[in-house]
């Protein structure tokens, strides 16, 4: 993957001006716009590679880039998996966590008692660190995939509850007054009005448990993975760091932040266009 | 000139206790101890279009909340058609158009003037009729589509209007509605609120203002309100007949009221 993306700087840089005629002026600006971050990362694997070849670092401690690829090639097979398996329990536990997230909120906000009861005991319950529970969840669910979807969920859970209870909360004074002098029921003003206002509070919740689902299913599969075929990146991770397969490890490791981004853009482009046509305060970004 | 007047208002005038709107010792003090309104006695006959005017905090929308319920006075009587604001409101014959115009950014110009209708549970084949009649009223039928932001401040207004209007109100609450509009949009909002209400006059209007030229070009009558304690100080009859047009405002007798109003508000 460093090739192709050395490779895709190269052709920005080269073919950027001859080729402006067939490229609109936003996609030329955007082309030269990545040359100087991929020249940035030419140089590094560069100085990478020529340092470790000239000062003999041994592999096992610092591999160099070309070490990297050929351990994903050579394992090709296994890391796809790992990696397939990771992103399912990623997007399984991250919709978890953003369908209760949201649904806790709404019971929440629905009855100002029940929010002053029980929104202490979410904080405190989000304070916990999951490292230190997981071995519970362990046991509830046994190792394997439904433990590390768990860990996933409760990961992603509490940004989607918070950031939706606080958007729910926040709708505007007048716009309620007119609810209630129109007779609306409180389900009507939930659905109508407080659940829509609350939207850009929702994206950027789904933007934070975006990012804590891949961790979360990584870490879950550190505490409950199982080996095999199914095992996921984390699981892959620590059985190349036992072997001392470093390689791999980073091909591991580079494949889990390629997941994350992946997925944090995918969320975002899902969150602009949802917010496009809802709200204001995207479009006022965009002109 | 009495002639005139007595015109304008024999209607309501003749069943004195069948007062639309009526109040009587009204008062109001917030929980902090603000004493908002005291001792306010009013009766306001069906069909009226009556304006209140006064310099800010001298409680003209604290009448309102009191009368939509919702805030609740602390003494006195308050009834519409004898009914308590809480009855009242869910009657379902009262609209009201705020300074801010409350409009839902997601939803296109015919869902918001709907969303009194649906609210209540009007079927969409009918609220849409409707909706599209009001708008047409407003003049922003071709704007059925269109969202919020995509208007200008006095359109947005319009659709606003609209949205009260779509469901037929006999009471209609503004409370500062042209307040935040530039000074020709705000007459020509003017001018079309007036034709809307004055086709049967079947709606009675209550509309706060500080601008006591826009209260003299629409009312029947004006209540003229003082602070500290809020209370209706003097009540002026405008006692020019309606179809009112735009060249009222050019009149001799429409800058002698605007002279009155404002003596009896410096007072
Ligand atoms: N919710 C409230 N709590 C306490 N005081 C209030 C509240 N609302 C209004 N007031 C006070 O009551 C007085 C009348 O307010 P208001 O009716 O809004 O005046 P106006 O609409 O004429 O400007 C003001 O002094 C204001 O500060
Ligand atoms: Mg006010």
């Amino acid at each position: 993957m460093g090739k192709s993306m050395a490779s895709a700087g190269v052709i920005a840089a080269e073919h950027a001006a001859p080729r402006k005629r067939f490229l609109s002026k936003a996609w030329r600006t955007r082309l030269i716009g990545a040359v100087p971050p991929a020249a940035a990362f030419i140089l590094f694997v560069g100085l990478w590679e020529i340092i470790g070849r000239q000062f003999d670092i041994p592999v096992f401690l610092l591999p160099k880039p070309s070490d990297i690829l050929n351990a994903a090639i050579e394992n090709w097979d296994g890391l796809l998996g790992a990696l397939l398996t990771t992103a399912s329990e990623t997007v399984v536990g991250f919709l978890l966590s953003v369908v209760i997230g949201v649904g806790a909120a709404i019971v929440l906000a629905s009855s100002k008692l029940v929010e002053r009861s029980v929104y202490p005991y979410a904080i405190v319950l989000q304070t916990i660190p999951i490292i230190a529970i997981a071995p519970i969840i362990v046991i509830w669910f046994g190792a394997g995939t439904n433990a590390i979807v768990f860990i996933t969920f409760l990961i992603g859970f509490f940004p989607m509850l918070s950031n939706t209870l606080i958007g729910l909360n926040s709708t505007d004074h007048n716009m309620k007054n007119l609810f209630f002098l129109y007779n609306a029921t409180p389900l009507q003003t939930m659905w109508r009005l407080r659940l829509p206002a609350a939207l850009p509070y929702i994206i950027a919740g789904l933007k934070i448990s975006a990012t804590l689902s891949v961790i979360g299913a990584i870490v879950g599969e550190y505490m409950a993975g199982l080996g095999g075929a199914n095992g996921g990146l984390g699981y892959a991770i620590t059985v190349a760091a036992t072997r001392l397969k470093t390689p791999y490890l980073f091909a591991c490791g580079l494949s889990a932040s390629i997941l994350g981004i992946g997925f944090f853009l995918l969320v975002n482009q899902l969150s602009k266009w949802l917010l496009s046509s809802w709200h204001e305060s995207e479009l006022a970004k965009e002109n | 000139m009495e002639a005139m007047r007595n015109g304008l208002t024999g209607q309501g005038r003749s069943g004195e206790d069948q007062a639309f709107v009526r109040m009587s010792n009204l008062s109001k003090v917030y929980p902090n101890g603000t004493v908002a309104l005291n001792d306010v006695n009013l009766d306001i006959s069906e069909g009226e279009f009556i304006s209140f005017v006064g310099p800010s905090g001298c409680g003209k929308s604290t009448i309102f909340k009191l009368i939509t319920g919702l805030s609740g006075h602390t003494s006195g009587e308050l009834s519409i058609l004898g009914l308590t604001p809480k009855e009242a409101r869910k009657a379902n014959n009262t609209s009201f158009v705020f300074q801010d115009h409350t409009l839902l950014p997601w939803s296109t110009v015919i869902d918001n003037v709907m969303l009194p209708l649906s609210l209540r549970g009007d079927s969409r084949k009918e609220s849409r009729k409707e909706a599209e009649r009001v708008l047409e009223m407003v003049g922003l039928r071709d704007y059925t589509k269109a969202l919020p932001r995509m208007l200008s401040g006095g359109m947005k207004m319009r659709v606003s209007i609209a949205r009260a209007l779509v469901s037929k109100p006999k009471l209609l609450l503004m409370d500062e509605p042209f307040a935040a509009l530039d000074e020709i949009t705000r007459q020509s909002l003017q001018d079309e609120l007036l034709s809307i209400w004055q086709q049967d006059r079947s709606m009675t209007v209550l509309f706060v203002t500080h601008n006591v030229f826009e209260a003299v070009f629409l009312s029947s009558r004006v209540a003229v309100m003082t602070p500290r304690p809020g209370k209706i100080s003097n009540i002026v009859p405008i006692d020019v007949p309606y179809p009112r047009g735009e060249d009222y405002r050019t009149t001799a007798r429409f800058s002698e009221l605007v002279g009155a109003v404002s003596k009896s508000l410096n007072h």
